[in-house]
């Protein structure tokens, strides 16, 4: 690799080199204001805004950076930049903005003032390792990406030192974490040694010749898989995820629940697209290298994860399992379009993600605000919260009906384009058990509800008086969710703009 | 015949079966006989003193994490300091930044107190002025265990 080949790779990593600078500088900023912490914020959020100005340039890029010269007949390297890279990049700063701003409200993060230059470098730390997990095509630095999200989300996760629940969820996760890495890497090397080249493309030009060991491929992609699932939550992987997000503050489970979730996603689709592709029909259907079975492979892990998330949060007191567990059956429907394997499910999943950020989001951010208020996540303590907290219940409402998925909210717009993309893939009995889940899901979605309207509260109405900033950040993300139900257009063009994964 | 893998599956095999035989052939050649001291944990010859389930200091890992961190500078920092001459000053600048962050990550250590070295706080044990009885005097002994203790926890 040339030196300069590496310079002019630069243009390429704004994005991130623009992360990078922010993290130096809160870093900076917190050793010299010492006491005064209220610049760190400004700064983090100056540099996603620059990062995003730099991720709406990328919708229209086309490349690869550190590509090997050395190489000419096959021109890769090890970072993709492409319009799909900067679909999830958006997801991914919208979702960290938003949890900055909520760091403003939590009583949590209060509480732990002094520190708080530490948090915003490790979100920051996060962002950089997410955005190079979208955008890696090198097993490299996927292991390295996935590691980077890894370390800082366990310190995340414990944050908040005074409860002791917070740390045992960072033990859990880097349990779970140094397990799951582990197998991960014993997949990469397998699929190196297979191949001998930790290059996608290249792998994938390999993996096209006819003598290839099946077992040891599938060996490979299941164990590469296990790295991914544990990432996304996905059945067999999902054990830490109640734990975790019950423990850690809830602006870190708010961010862990869409931002490192979307992360996952994009590695898990580019990593199966461009590894074991072996072309695309005209119909949009992927045409998957024999030696494995993905399309089987993620319908059965989807349908265990969905029913697994929506049976176990049938019986969950608190909210914040509750919520974990409703993330978990997301991931299996999102799963789902992934199995389809074509642009269509793929367009979908895009879709999906869009709105389940706002919902999501939202929906941990209300359930922060009534914490900080009553300091409790029990459901118990949600008795008659519609009549003493009259906005937060009723936009509470909005939220978990879109999450249940019902029209007209933007929930089931995501889910519509779904089942139209199984239904189109002819996978009518996956069609069916996703459509049954959502049945179950209602039930326990509208517990809630049931509990904020239906009984009577247990103390009389106290006043709640919602901070402006609160106010407009329910409204930032209430808007997208009511306007995405009936005016989807916009949405549905974008995530159609944004499939186009480089070199296929 | 056997693939590559088939031959470390074979490997792995054989570590597994010479473990067992290894265990079980030697329980059943060895006599055994044991007493008391025999079956007392060992512990540098001495008789052990309380639990081992002690909290080591964390100024270890402290020192062993900014070791690390320090080491692999200098592995990255060898190779540029061969080559960066052919780079010119682009070439000179990249190690530079390098450097001005780890530089930057040092500083913060410093700040936050993280490399000073957490002493521990002396209980010096009080002696009783009693007569010299044998039981008093193990009382003694256990107290000053007992110090020692705190102070490792500290």
């Amino acid at each position: 690799m040339e030196f300069h080949s590496i310079l002019n790779s630069l243009t390429y990593l704004a994005p991130e080199i623009t992360v990078s600078a922010a993290l130096i500088l809160v870093v900076l900023f917190d050793l010299i204001l010492g006491k005064n912490k209220k610049a760190l914020p400004v700064i983090a959020l100056a540099g996603m805004v620059a990062a995003s100005f730099f991720v709406f340039q990328q919708m229209t890029f086309n490349g690869f950076a550190f590509s090997k010269v050395s190489q000419p007949w096959i021109n890769v390297g090890m970072i993709t930049v492409d319009s799909f890279g900067a679909f999830f990049k958006s997801i991914v700063i919208l979702a960290t903005v938003l949890v900055i701003f909520f760091s403003f409200s939590s009583e949590e993060i209060k509480k732990s003032f002094d520190r708080l230059g530490e948090y915003y470098t490790l979100v920051l730390g996060m962002v950089l390792g997410m955005f190079l997990m979208i955008s890696a095509s090198d097993l490299l630095l996927v292991y390295l990406s996935l590691e980077l999200v890894s370390l800082s989300s366990y310190v995340l996760a414990g944050f908040t030192k005074l409860r002791e629940r917070s740390s045992e969820a960072a033990l859990k996760y880097i349990i779970y974490g140094a397990v799951s890495s582990g197998l991960m890497l014993f997949g990469i090397s397998i699929l190196f040694g297979m191949t001998g080249s930790t290059n996608l493309y290249v792998i994938n030009s390999l993996l096209q010749a006819p003598n290839i060991n099946h077992l040891a491929l599938a060996f490979a992609g299941i164990l590469i898989f296990a790295g991914i699932g544990y990432k996304i939550s996905a059945a067999p992987f999902h054990f830490w995820t109640p734990d975790v997000y019950e423990g850690a503050p809830i602006t870190i489970t708010a961010f862990l629940s869409v931002a490192s979730k979307a992360a996952g996603f994009a590695l898990l689709i580019r990593f199966v697209k461009i590894t074991f592709i072996s072309g695309v029909a005209p119909s949009g259907h992927w045409q998957m290298i024999p030696a494995f079975p993905w399309k089987e492979f993620l319908i059965v892990i989807s349908i265990l994860t969905m029913t697994l998330g929506n049976f176990s949060a049938l019986w969950q007191t608190n909210l914040k399992r509750l919520l974990a567990y409703s993330s978990i059956a997301h991931a299996g429907y999102i799963l789902m379009g992934i199995a389809v394997l074509s642009n269509q499910g793929l367009i979908a999943v895009l879709i999906y993600f869009g709105i389940y950020a706002f919902m999501n989001l939202g929906a941990f951010f209300i359930v922060m605000l009534i914490a900080n208020k009553i300091g409790s996540e029990e459901l118990e303590d949600y008795k008659g919260l519609g009549y003493t907290m009259p906005f937060l219940g009723v936009t509470f409402g909005m939220f978990l009906v879109s999450l249940i998925g019902l029209p007209p909210s933007a929930g089931f717009i995501g889910k519509l384009y779904l089942f139209i993309a199984l239904v189109d893939a002819k996978m009518i009995v996956v069609a069916v058990i996703a459509l049954l889940n959502t049945v179950v899901s209602l039930y326990y979605y509208i517990k809630v509800l049931r509990e904020m309207f239906l009984a009577k509260p247990a103390s009389p109405s106290t006043a709640f008086k919602l901070s402006p900033l609160s106010l407009i950040l329910i409204i930032v993300m209430l808007a997208p969710v009511v306007i995405f139900g009936v005016y989807f257009n916009p949405i549905v063009e974008f995530a159609k703009g944004c499939v186009t994964i480089l070199g296929l | 015949m056997l693939t590559e893998f088939g031959k470390i599956f074979v490997f792995i095999l054989l570590a597994a079966v010479f473990v067992v035989v290894a265990i079980f052939a030697s329980k059943l050649i060895r006599p055994a006989r044991p007493t008391k001291e025999k079956l007392l944990t060992y512990e540098c010859g001495e008789n052990p003193e309380g639990s081992p389930w002690i909290k080591f200091n964390i100024r270890f890992y402290v020192v062993a994490l900014i070791f690390l961190i320090f080491d692999v500078e200098v592995v990255l920092l060898f190779p540029w300091a061969l080559a960066y001459k052919d780079y010119g000053l682009s070439g000179f600048l990249v190690g530079a930044i390098f450097l001005l962050v780890l530089g930057l990550g040092m500083a913060y250590e410093w700040r936050k107190g993280d490399l000073e070295w957490a002493r521990p706080v002396i209980n010096p044990p009080v002696i009783k002025k009693q007569p010299y009885v044998k039981e008093v005097a193990s009382q003694i002994s256990a107290d000053d265990n007992q110090t020692v203790l705190q102070d490792q926890e500290i």
